[in-house]
Parts: C-alpha cells; sequence; structure tokens
C-alpha cells in the first residue's frame, strides 16, 4: 500500500481541487494522492462495492495508507486516502477540439447512467473531470461519485449545459469556435447567454427549445427561489426513473451534434500521405534520427498541422503533444487517432502566440502549457514564420521562449525567399521584419543552444536545426 | 450531511425544467408539481416548512 509522504502534501496541492468540500487531490512523491472526508469515504466505498471503479473509463485507482498526517487538506480531518494513476499531460477543454470535448460529454453520461444502474451518481458535470491519456477520455474525479438520495434532480444538469452542450451547440449549429468562450469563461456558458446566440430558426432543432429557450425562461422565473423549488420538486416525487430519462435524452442530444472541419482543411490534411518528394523525406529522416537518438519522456510538436512528426517522434518518446491553432487539422488528427486507439499523441488547439494562461481563482485553478509538464524535446517545423511574421513576435522573443523550456529542439527555418514566407510577406510593406533573416536566426539561434547539427534541404529555403539547451 | 443536495448549486430553473422536459417518465411528476401548487395556492394545503432537518433514510444519515 504507498504511503503518502507526509511533509510534501500541504505543499503538492492542486490548486484546481477545492470545490468539492468532501475530497482534494495532492501530489507528492511524483504520485497523484486524493484526500476523502468521512462522507466522501463512505462513497468511494460505495463506488467499489458496485464494481464501477474497474471501468477502464475511470482513471486507475487504489487505496493509499490513511494519511491521519494529512493535516488542512480537509475541513475535518480526512478519512481516507486515495492514490490515482498519473496522467502524462493535462488539458483543458478550451484546448480540445469538437470531437474531443463531445467524447468526453459522452463517457460523462454513459458513466453517470452506469452509476445510476447501480444507485450512485455523478455530483457534478464538469469536462475538467476528464483528461485524455493520447486520443483517449479518462474520468479523473472518482470524488464525484456519491450515493444517489431519493427524490433529487439530476444536480449537475445546469453545469452540464453550461460546460458541455452549450459549447457544442456553438461549434455544430452555428460554426463558432467555443475556446475563447471556454477559456473566458470557467463556468461556462449561461443559458441565457446561449439563448441570446441562437436564432429563432435554431429553436427547432434537437434538444434546442428544451435545453436553452426553456431553460433560460425558468432560469429567469424562478431566480431566487432555490431553496422554494428544491422542496417543491422532492414533493412532487423526482423519481431515479425521470432522471435516468433525463440523462438519456440529453445523450441521444448530445450525440446527434456533429461539425466538420471545412472542405480546404480536408484537402490539406490528406496530403500526409501523399507528400513523396525529396525534402519530405529527408526532413522525416531528420526528425526521426532525433526522436530514435534517446528515448524522450515528453515530446512538444508545435504547429503539428497533421501530426506527421508527431507521428515519426513517437517512435522514440512516451508522450506527445501535438499542438496547432487552426483546430481544423487537429479535428482530424484526433478522430484517426481514436480509430487507432492511440494513447500517445494528445492532440490540441491553440494559438501559440497567445498560449493559455492560468485561469480561475489567482489565476491557479487551470495551469499555463509550461507548467503542466515541461518538455524533453520540442518540434518546430514550419512555425516561425507564422509566430514572427503573422503574430510579429520577435524572432529572438520566440528562440528565448524556446530555451526558457530548457529542452533539445528541433526547429525549421524557411528562409525569406520560401514561398511560403514570401506569401506571409507579401501583404506587408517593405523591409518590414528585418529580423527575419537566416543568419541572424542562426545568430540568435547559437546564443541561446548549442546547435549539434543543421541540414540545409535540397530546395534551398528550408533549414533544419538539432540544437540542445546551453548548461549553466 | 444534512443538506439535500450537493456543493454544487443545481440551479431552480434547471430542476423545474427537469420534470417539465422528462417526457413520458415525467408526466405523473409534473402532475403532481401543479397539483400541490394548486392546492396551495387555494389555501387547502400548507406550505411545509423549509427542510434543512436530516432527510429521514437517506443513506448519508443511516451510516
Amino acid at each position: 500500500m504507498p504511503t503518502p509522504a507526509e511533509t510534501s502534501a500541504s505543499t503538492g496541492l492542486e490548486p484546481g481541487s477545492f470545490r468539492d468540500p468532501e475530497s482534494r487531490v495532492f501530489y507528492a512523491d511524483e504520485r497523484v494522492y486524493r484526500a476523502l472526508s468521512a462522507d466522501g469515504l463512505k462513497d468511494f466505498e460505495a463506488l467499489e462495492q458496485s464494481g464501477l471503479l474497474g471501468d477502464d473509463r475511470i482513471v486507475a485507482t487504489e487505496r493509499a495508507q490513511n494519511g491521519a498526517a494529512l493535516r488542512g487538506l480537509l475541513v475535518h480531518e480526512p478519512a481516507g486516502v486515495l492514490q490515482h494513476e498519473r496522467i502524462p499531460f493535462v488539458s483543458y477543454p478550451y484546448e480540445w477540439t469538437f470531437s474531443m470535448l463531445k467524447d468526453a460529454a459522452l463517457v460523462q453520461l454513459d458513466l453517470l447512467l452506469a452509476a445510476l444502474d447501480k444507485d450512485l451518481v455523478l455530483k457534478d458535470s464538469t469536462p475538467y473531470n476528464v483528461q485524455f491519456r493520447g486520443a483517449r477520455p479518462v474520468f479523473v474525479d472518482v470524488g464525484s461519485f456519491e450515493r444517489l438520495r431519493e427524490g433529487e434532480p439530476w444536480i449537475g444538469y445546469r453545469q452540464f449545459c453550461m460546460l458541455y452542450l452549450y459549447p457544442l451547440m456553438l461549434q455544430a449549429l452555428k460554426g463558432v469556435d467555443f475556446h475563447p468562450w471556454l477559456r473566458g469563461s470557467i463556468d461556462g456558458i449561461t443559458p441565457a447567454q446561449m439563448r441570446g446566440v441562437l436564432s429563432f430558426r435554431d429553436r427547432f432543432r434537437k434538444g434546442v427549445f428544451t435545453n436553452v429557450f426553456l431553460h433560460a425562461k425558468l432560469e429567469q422565473r424562478y431566480a431566487d427561489r432555490g431553496g422554494e423549488v428544491k422542496q417543491e420538486v422532492k414533493r412532487a416525487g423526482f423519481k431515479k426513473e425521470l432522471l435516468v430519462a433525463n440523462v438519456r435524452k440529453m445523450r441521444k442530444v448530445v450525440g446527434r451534434l456533429e461539425w466538420s472541419p471545412p472542405e480546404g482543411v480536408w484537402t490539406a490534411y490528406g496530403e500526409r500521405n501523399s507528400y513523396t518528394d525529396d525534402d519530405a523525406r529527408r526532413k522525416d529522416d531528420f526528425v526521426r534520427e532525433v526522436a530514435t537518438s534517446r528515448s524522450w519522456d515528453l515530446v512538444w510538436d508545435i504547429g503539428c498541422n497533421n501530426g506527421r512528426y508527431s507521428r515519426i517522434a513517437a517512435e522514440g518518446a512516451g508522450t506527445v503533444v501535438a499542438v496547432d491553432a487552426d483546430q481544423g487539422p487537429v479535428e482530424l488528427l484526433y478522430r484517426d487517432l481514436r480509430t487507432e486507439g492511440n494513447e500517445q499523441i494528445l492532440p490540441l488547439t491553440m494559438n501559440l502566440a497567445d498560449p493559455s494562461p492560468g485561469l480561475g481563482w489567482r489565476g491557479l485553478e487551470r495551469r499555463p502549457l509550461a507548467e503542466r509538464g515541461r518538455p524533453d524535446l520540442v518540434l518546430a517545423l514550419a512555425l516561425v514564420h507564422h509566430v514572427a511574421i503573422s503574430a510579429n513576435v520577435p524572432v529572438k522573443e520566440f528562440v528565448d521562449w524556446l530555451a526558457s523550456l530548457g529542452s533539445a529542439l528541433v526547429i525549421e527555418f524557411p528562409t525569406r525567399e520560401d514561398p511560403m514566407v514570401q506569401k506571409l510577406l507579401a501583404p506587408k510593406r517593405d523591409g518590414l521584419h528585418p529580423d527575419y533573416e537566416l543568419e541572424y536566426f542562426e545568430r540568435v539561434l547559437g546564443e541561446a543552444f548549442e546547435v549539434e547539427r543543421s541540414e540545409r534541404l535540397e530546395s534551398g529555403t528550408r533549414v533544419l536545426y538539432f540544437a540542445r539547451p546551453k548548461r549553466g | 450531511m444534512t443538506s439535500l443536495f450537493a456543493y454544487l448549486d443545481p440551479g431552480s430553473g434547471s430542476m423545474i425544467l427537469q420534470i417539465i422536459a422528462g417526457g413520458l417518465a415525467a408526466v405523473a411528476v409534473t402532475a403532481k408539481l401543479y397539483w400541490n401548487r394548486l392546492l396551495r395556492f387555494l389555501h387547502i394545503k400548507k406550505d411545509e416548512p423549509e427542510a434543512t432537518q436530516p432527510e429521514a433514510g437517506s443513506p448519508a444519515d443511516s451510516a
């Protein structure tokens, strides 16, 4: 039975786990633990007895030795401690693609149905309770399972709408990315806000009238009548069958929501397999040589596009985080990885010129990208010109940021003559971006890194570098 | 564990919605909800006190 280290418990608190008073996550010795209150422990015992705990959609969990020393974690002394399997890289819903959020929603609903079958329930419905191991969603909040109390409606229904259903509807019905909204609002989209976004015609789509329009109306009418309504609902005899019916209906509504990237994205994505010219082959070899030169725990492929190099990197890595600012190709990559059952490559969508910041209470509940696990190797292929020219980030700034990660680096520099660079420069005034020059780039790269090797591709406009961080 | 609900506020409108929108499974419950309201409106039935006391028979209390 593992024992959490006594001293590090208070310092290793997960800052995003404080809303539920019955359980609290903390880290010690690189492991993930959860302290449970007396009630939380009873709920966990009920979960154990139900047989659901062994479900592979739920994070692997075992009891750890009782942490009597873990004072101050909960209001009262913890009654029990659990240890969880560690998810290699934490990600958030505003970094997932449409299908990732949808799959997380379905896991949430299916587990709720499975729980109800055993007279258990999930006390909340937040996508922050789901993490991805590669392309596989894993439900991580074991503390969310509790014993079902009679007369209780679906407590997490409103939260499910705000953080799952409405963001999915926004993307599926309106073609609007949900990411900025989820990133801007930790609680999601309110029913009234969602109603404001939808048109009259949208009411006739499946699930919209009830879950958005009626919901917003009732919320308005019953504002400030919480206690009274609670009693009314109970007296009317809210039954488990009704809860189950509501969850099943929601599952149907979510299951029907679909979104696909624009056609151009499909075309570009498909080119992965037909890309056969010499440059591409040499680039593959360069990346493969570095990737397999040792075993890298965590690789970031930033500007991953269709994931071609994430896949090559995965040959020599534990986990690859594949990031691109464009949701389209990442969505298609996720679908492929899901079909393959890939648990190694985690696809995320994020603009690296404006990466996920710290969010929530004290800015600590959701962590910035780099604080969730430093990479051992970073791939920045066909990226620097986008950051420098499109996002106007000075070349030196970008290289210094890469150096701050402290990892090895494979970077590609397309010269000013490269057709793609020409395209990005075309709308700009002549002479802009004077720092975007090969010679200057090599100088700043050499200042921040030890360049081990470089290779100019056949076409002559693209140069690859493998560099290691400078020591001391 | 004295209160009926968990840490999350289920939202009063959201609770009513679940009754109204429950379809066939909800017909009886919806009828009862509005029947109780009617009785109260006609002063046939009095409001029960706000129950913040323990729920009888709930597993949290019996355990």
